[in-house]
Formats: C-alpha cells, structure tokens, sequence
C-alpha cells in the first residue's frame, strides 16, 4: 500500500475547491483588485457586480425571497455572533442544544455573564436525536430566540429545523439555524423552512474559500449591527445607514474569497445536491459498514435511514483519539480532525467527553479508493494493537 | 517503557513559533496532537524524546516561547505496531 495524501477534513474546511473558485480569485486579484461599493470607475462598478451576482446566486441557492437578506459575513462564526448579540438584550431567555458548536456555546455564555441573557440547553438522545417538545417545554414567557444547529458536526445527523420552526412561530420567538454543516450537502430552502435567521459559511460544503460566511436576516427583523463603519453610502451622516444589505456590512469586503464563493456555489448548482449527496453518502455507507467489520472499532452512527451530512465519528478502542489521528497522518497521509470538534456538549451526550472522536468528513471529491485505503490503515493499525 | 515528552502551549500562534525557533537547531521533535490525557489550551503539542527536552526547554526560554505545561507520558503506541508502522515507512509505503 502506497502512502497517499488522503483529505478527511471537509467539516472543518472543505478540499480541494472546484477549479472555478482557485480561478475567480486569481481573476479578481490580478484584473480587478477594487473595492466594491466605494468608487464608480469602471473596474471598481465590475467589482460591485460581481458581490451582487455572488448575493442573487446566494439567495437564489438557499431560497431567500431577495437578495438583500443576504449578508456576507466573515464565516459563520461571525454570522452567529452578528445574530445572537445583535438580538438578546437583558432579561431576555435563550434555548439551544446540547448539538451546538462553540460558536453557539460561547457567545452565549459572554450573553449570560455580561448581558443579563439566560440560556437554557436541550439535550439531544445519543443518536443525535431532538426532540421538538422538549424545545417546546424550554420556551418560557421571556424566550426571545431558539438557536439550534442545522446538524451535528459530530454525529452528521440533520435536525428537524422545519418542525422547530414552525413551534418558533406559534411560540412568538425568533429562530436562529446554524447551518455552517448543511449548506452545500443538504438541500435548504429558507422559504420552506423560514427562520427568522440563518448562519453560513462559505469555506465548508458551499466549497468557497476561507473568510466568506453569510447570515440571512428575514425582512422585519431588526438586528443591532455590532460593526459599524464606512459602507460607500450616505457617507455625509454620522449614522450607520439603515437600508440592507449595507446596515450590517460596514467595512471593506473580501471581494476574492466573495468570487470564490460564487464559483462554489456555481459548481453545486451545476452539479446538483442530489448528485452529490448521493456520492458522498455512498462513500459514507461504505465506510462505515467497513468500521463496523473492525471489532475494536465504535462507530458513532446509529443504525437506520435519516438525512445526514458525511461525517463520520469514532473510536478505536485502546488507542487515545490523538494518537490514532497522528498515525493516520503520520504513518499513511489521512488528514482528519480528532478530539472534541468545538462541541464539548455532543461529546457529553454520546459519552466520549473529554476524550472525543476520530471524525472524517468526507467531500464530493472524495473516492471510493480512498476510503478502501483507510479501512486498510485502520485495519493494520486494530491490528498491530492486539 | 518507553517515554515521551510533551510541550504544550497557550495558543497555535506559540506553537508554531516554538517550531520556528527549533527548526534554527539540531533538536530532533514533532509538531503533534496534543494526547487526550493532557490537558492544554491548544491542539498542538511539541513531541520529544526525554534525551532532548531539557535542551529544547532552554532554547525556548531563551526565544521567549511562552510555553503552558510540560509533561512525559509513556509511550502508548504498542512496540508491535510502532515497529510495523516504522516498517512500512522504511519501505517507502
């Protein structure tokens, strides 16, 4: 078995990129270069152009009514931090999951210490599994927001967003998704689902490059931006100015990583989700039949049929998650991400808090080959621990 | 038993400039995942053997290397598999 350079990290930064997104950001960098929005020379209007038609093929993609309820953000840590302090004030109630992200976890803890904001947490089943009541049961008469993740970074299980939203509605709350993991992989339709908000970023399966994320804000509801700054108009007042996208968009943008995402998003429009989801679950499939045939193995999947994203979590039994993750490297060029994936609570619910997983997460670039080749590595090292 | 020692560090930034500066010696070490045993605010840790650390110690002192913990663990990777793995390198696998 030959050493390959084997990419299982596509849940933390997806690659390699479509060719289209490398080439978008050497076209702007070399035959462009301007900021969008501030000068109305010709090179400078082309630059604007291109942000526009990257915020229509965003809003088109994830089923936004216009394209201004777009806003690009750094990521969707950036996105998330916009939402969550842009709308709990003191005394207000929060509900989230047991499922999130640290860049839900932690915003929210600095809104519990420093902002008066209580939070309430609803556990998932070990199978990733949430219950809708028990969200339902969490909301009190000072619940302004539910946050939840669109699926695990952990377990790849997708969340019933459509059913919490609708509770959301009949509640009078706002409803946040965090939809870092889905978008690109799971097909989502804001119209269909419609949250009053919605984070993304760009980097994972919206397959752009790092330092683009966006948050959909729906008309009506108001956010108070926490960056606020020079947008190209109005430029004569004091005052941020209140039109969007431009009222939380302050700052020159990063017109590359923005031409790197249109090409992204061009890509899986020309693809299809569907084709690529059946790719990339096939892969998964594959994979994880073959870590159930290795005994000392623990895979974190549970049996049966339900929409999920392709990450993968598990355990080699006597052998430390870390160690595991630097023999792959090492010893067989697997990349992957091993440990606790920023969601100390998943870990909690699945029982593998404090030591965590290895996860791999897989891409549309992804082969079968390789993950034979990893089964191999896998097997060999079972092996060579007895 | 074998063993192992680990340099762990505040942030990522601390951890690559530790490696910068060693990179500048003759000091055998690696940049690897910090074992799950060990507590440390960032991922990566600085493997080597027991032989080098005091060495590699002194030389980030001297760098200003702000370093979290130190620590030596035994080697938990079994002789049968680490001479397998080192076996498969040698052959260029």
């Amino acid at each position: 078995m030959v050493k390959k350079t084997v990419y299982f990290d596509n849940a933390a930064t997806s690659w390699p990129k479509p060719e289209g997104v490398y080439k978008a950001a050497e076209i702007y960098l070399r035959g462009s270069g301007a900021s969008p929005g501030r000068s109305s020379y010709t090179q400078a209007i082309q630059v604007e152009r291109q942000v526009f038609e990257t915020r229509e093929r965003a809003a088109a993609f994830l089923g936004a009514a216009r394209p201004e309820e777009i806003i690009f953000t750094l990521n969707a840590t950036d996105a998330l931090n916009m939402a969550l302090k842009g709308i709990l004030e003191p005394g207000d109630h929060v509900v989230y999951t047991s499922l999130e992200h640290n860049s839900v976890n932690r915003p929210l803890h600095s809104l519990c210490h420093h902002r008066q904001v209580t939070a309430t947490m609803v556990d998932s089943d070990p199978t990733g599994f949430l219950n809708v009541q028990e969200i339902a049961n969490a909301v009190n008469p000072q619940t302004k927001l539910i946050v939840c993740t669109h699926a695990s970074n952990v377990l790849g299980r997708v969340t019933p967003v459509k059913e919490i939203s609708r509770l959301a509605r009949e509640k009078g709350v706002y409803f946040l998704i965090d939809a870092a993991q889905t978008a690109g992989s799971v097909e989502i339709d804001l119209q269909d689902i419609k949250p009053h908000l919605a984070a993304f970023t760009g980097h994972k399966g919206l397959l752009g490059p790092p330092g683009v994320g966006m948050l959909y804000v729906r008309p009506g509801v108001r956010l108070r931006p926490w960056r606020e700054g020079g947008t190209g108009s109005r430029s004569e007042e004091d005052r941020q100015p209140e039109m969007m996208p431009d009222y939380l968009e302050a700052g020159t943008m990063n017109a590359p990583g923005l031409a790197g995402l249109n090409a992204g998003l061009k890509f899986i429009q020309e693809t299809g989700i569907p084709a690529m989801a059946r790719h990339e679950q096939g892969l998964v499939q594959k994979l994880v039949a073959g870590l159930r045939e290795i005994k000392q193995v623990q895979v974190f999947r549970p049996p049966g049929n339900y929409p999920s994203t392709a990450v993968v979590s598990f355990i080699l039994k006597g052998l430390d998650c870390g160690e595991m993750g630097h023999l792959l490297e090492h010893y067989y060029g697997i990349m992957c991400r091993t440990g606790l994936h920023c969601a100390p609570n998943a870990h909690r619910t699945i029982g593998t808090f404090p030591q965590g997983t290895v996860r791999f997460s897989l891409s549309y670039f992804n082969r079968e080959e390789e993950i034979d080749y990893a089964l191999q590595a896998i097997r060999e090292i079972a092996r060579g621990l007895q | 038993m074998v063993q192992k020692c680990y340099f762990t560090f505040p942030t990522t930034h601390q951890a690559i400039r530790a490696e910068k500066v060693l990179l500048k010696t003759k000091k055998e070490f690696k940049v690897v995942p910090v074992p799950r045993e060990i507590s440390s605010s960032c991922g990566v840790a600085l493997c080597c053997t027991p032989g080098e650390a005091e060495g590699i110690k002194a030389c980030l002192e001297s760098e200003a290397v702000i370093v979290e913990g130190f620590y030596t663990l035994e080697e938990k990777v079994s002789a049968g598999l680490l001479s397998f793995l080192r076996g498969r390198e040698k052959r260029g696998e």
